[in-house]
């Protein structure tokens, strides 16, 4: 994971001659929820770090795993140890394209649809992932809102089989970034 | 005979509704409100941001999931909601600071402060992304100390 930290920073310090435009957060939101007939589970990690490269599309987004914070405690013990061992693979990374974000304008409020692909790393599995996000611009504000869902079993998460039956292997994520800030402008 | 059947049936639903209430109880433990707890490190965060961006492995043994206490001045508080308030500590010339997520249950005390004032904040720490990562952190009075 030491190249994630590389990699971010390689996006967030470097400054080519063309014109660019960076955004960054370090204070998005991720929730997770789960819906099943022995339990409802839902997880908010609020620092989410993004950085988002208009010129080319790039975005990256990452997450600390011991971040996300649950009602109670014994399901965050277990979420931590039995699930995502976030001891031994502690964060979860995005990385991907935007490939429409020239169709946004930052310059007047406008909200526009864009395509993102690409993959999400977590414990120790990456798979591609391909959904839409949405792009606000209001007021000069940057906001952005995407969700998706993972099956378990393709990180290989296991659940134990005594309640197997009884959650939802499929877990829905929504990703919102209240505010997005300008890193460069040339 | 009857009344040792008794007395042991009377025993075991004693112990059953013991063991039911515990499991009730923990099931529906909140997370720890760490006001109480004291910290395994009270530290500078250069401290503890030098430490992870020297070797991040190394920091993560001696910080990571444990209470840490930090001090120095905020570079920037941002509010997403009422409840949703981070704390920013360290330089403001440098990329890496420790960000402090409060406790829902602490943020009122954040009112006083602003930026450039020196703060003492102690949280769990959860790693390092671009900051040193503190979650349900509490704001500690060091006039009272």
């Amino acid at each position: 994971m030491k190249n994630y930290r590389l990699s971010i920073l390689f996006l967030l310090l470097t400054v080519d001659g063309a014109a660019q435009t960076k955004y960054f957060t370090k204070t998005g939101s991720i929730i997770f929820s789960s819906k099943s007939s022995l339990e409802n589970i839902e997880a908010v990690n609020n620092k989410v770090v993004s950085v988002w490269d208009v010129a080319t599309g790039q975005i990256e987004l990452a997450v600390l795993m011991k971040g996300f914070e649950f009602e109670k405690a014994l399901m965050q013990e277990h979420f931590n140890e039995n699930y995502v061992e976030s001891d031994k693979y502690p964060k979860a990374v995005f990385t991907g394209v935007i490939e429409n974000s020239k169709a946004i304008s930052f310059e007047k409020d406008n909200v526009v649809t864009v395509k993102v692909d690409g993959s999400l790393t977590m414990h120790g599995v990456t798979n591609p992932v391909n959904t839409t996000a949405t792009i606000n611009v209001k007021n000069g504000i940057v906001q952005a809102s995407c969700s998706f869902s993972i099956v378990l079993a393709d990180y290989k998460i296991a659940i134990p089989s005594i309640v197997s039956d009884k959650i939802n292997k499929t877990i829905a994520i929504a990703i919102s970034i209240p505010s997005f800030q300008l890193l460069t402008a040339k | 005979m009857v009344v040792a059947k008794k007395n042991i049936a009377i025993v075991a639903v004693f112990i059953a509704v013991g063991f039911a209430f515990y499991f009730y109880k923990e099931y529906h433990r909140k997370p720890d409100d760490i006001s109480g707890f004291q910290p395994a490190e009270k530290i500078n965060f250069s401290v503890i941001v030098n430490g992870y961006q020297n070797d991040e492995t190394i920091a993560n043994k001696k910080f990571l999931g444990k209470i840490i206490q930090v001090s120095g001045p905020i570079t920037d508080i941002i509010k997403q909601q009422d409840t949703i308030i981070n704390v920013f500590i360290g330089d403001t010339n440098s990329l890496h600071k420790v960000s402090c997520l409060l406790d829902k249950r602490n943020v009122g005390s954040i009112d006083k402060y602003s930026k450039g004032n020196d703060i003492t904040i102690k949280g769990v720490c959860t790693g390092f992304l671009l900051d040193v990562e503190l979650n349900r952190c509490v704001i500690i009075d060091t006039s009272k100390q």
